[in-house]
């Protein structure tokens, strides 16, 4: 367990630190997180896609969780990943991350603040709309162009 | 809902949960029944993933992996899952003095030094060796499980069967009966948990028509953890999807507050 911990908590805590800002606070979600998967590792783990990719969309997720103060939203059984996320070894998952980054960097402008506001700051698409004051078609439409765009530069 | 897929743009809303409250519900009920939706959704996923690896990594709080192991160790549940300690063994052959002691200290002193550092090399190629083996298998063995499981989930002839956990405390159930020509609706719970006092249970109807949940009526439950709604005002003539429950602040609400802590759809004619 502690393996899978130093292999995996760098990047869970810093997803959960990336939406909440709050050291303390992306401690606890990743301890957690870790918690749960040493207390139930089938449950957890197995048959989810790739390991760290699960890792990640639960730290981001439970995170979120603990940004709007409620109770988790989606049981982790929910949460299922297809087989693209995986990635074999360290170097490519670091070079698919490179690009990845790039992609998120060269995407329009208001894509990317869309993507910011509903996946690290858990904005609704309501609120993304009251707040950038687009219509809730356009913010549904750049979201969904923004992984588009993402995928495709990954299958690439 | 239950028999047009859901357009992709909502797929990632609700995987990002950047939907509202009440638009949950009626992708919760169709993902449940459509095979198509949970892949493109466990698509989205895999995308959204790529989005949360990509963030920079920073490192963890000073501490935090030993306050990690600590409350390991502290959970008694847990205390037979130990992993194995990881064990190197060095199987390099120790240089041996030679017989001939006539050689001289110095190049015996070099020749240790050189087996030492043999030693060390051969020890950290070891860990990379075991550590990359490790990953290789995990890696391996996570991808064929996910494929057993998009296997079962998207085969037509799977059987879906709801379980609930058999605790020794049950878990809420709701039956609602609706008459939509007369607006007519009879709701009887069991087993509620108990709420604050500044806080209420609330009945939604989400209309078929995809308009917005109604309020059908306020409850708590009784000692027992039952409570009933009966005839509720609600306007007549309006088809209803599905039925959900939640819980408010006392005086009601207006729009469902998440999470919806029951749901349950009506069923398709002829079912």
């Amino acid at each position: 367990m502690t393996e899978l911990f130093d292999q995996y908590s760098g990047m869970v805590y810093s997803v959960a630190l990336r939406v909440l800002k709050d050291p303390g606070q992306a401690e606890d979600v990743m301890q957690e997180i870790f918690f749960q998967v040493w207390r139930n590792p089938d449950a957890f783990v197995a048959g989810r896609g790739s390991l760290g990719a699960w890792l990640a969309v639960m730290a981001r997720n439970r995170a979120i969780d603990a940004l709007r103060r409620r109770r988790p939203t989606d049981p982790v059984e929910d949460v299922v990943l297809a087989s693209s996320s995986d990635l074999g070894s360290e170097i490519e998952r670091n070079r698919m991350m490179e690009r990845v980054r790039e992609v998120l960097r060269n995407l329009p402008m208001e894509q990317q603040t869309s993507v910011e506001l509903a996946f690290f700051e858990g904005l609704t698409h309501s609120e993304i709309a009251a707040k950038t004051g687009d219509p809730l078609g356009t913010v549904k439409t750049r979201i969904r162009s923004a992984l588009i765009t993402l995928r495709k530069a990954i299958t690439a | 809902m239950q028999d047009e897929h859901i357009p992709q743009e909502d797929l990632v809303l609700y995987a990002m949960q950047a939907m509202q409250a009440h638009e949950l519900a009626a992708v919760r009920l169709h993902l449940e029944q459509c095979a198509d939706c949970r892949r493109v959704l466990a698509e989205v996923n895999g995308d959204l993933a790529f989005v949360a690896m990509s963030v920079e990594q920073k490192p963890l709080p000073e501490g935090a992996r030993q306050r990690f192991v600590e409350r390991l160790a502290a959970d008694p549940s847990g205390a037979s899952k130990a992993g194995p300690t990881h064990v190197v063994s060095i199987k390099t052959k120790r240089p041996t003095r030679s017989a001939a002691v006539w050689i001289g200290w110095l190049a015996a002193a070099a020749s240790l030094l050189f087996a030492i550092s043999l030693e060390q090399r051969v020890r950290v190629l070891d860990d990379q060796l075991a550590q990359q083996r490790r990953a290789a298998e995990q890696q391996a063995t996570a991808n064929a499980r996910a494929q057993q499981v998009l296997a079962v989930l998207t085969a037509p002839s799977a059987k879906r069967v709801l379980l609930t956990a058999a605790k020794s405390k049950p878990e809420p159930t709701g039956r609602a009966v609706y008459l939509a020509e007369s607006g007519g609706l009879v709701f009887q719970a069991n087993d509620l948990r108990q709420l604050a006092e500044n806080k209420t249970y609330e009945l939604w109807v989400i209309p078929a028509d995809g308009t917005a949940p109604i309020p059908a009526g306020l409850f708590r439950p009784d000692a027992a953890g039952s409570a009933s709604v009966l005839l509720p005002p609600l306007p007549k003539g309006v088809p209803a999807k599905a039925f959900g429950v939640t819980i408010e602040k006392a005086e009601g609400s207006a729009t469902p507050t998440a999470p919806i802590i029951m749901v349950g759809a009506v069923p398709a004619a002829g079912e």
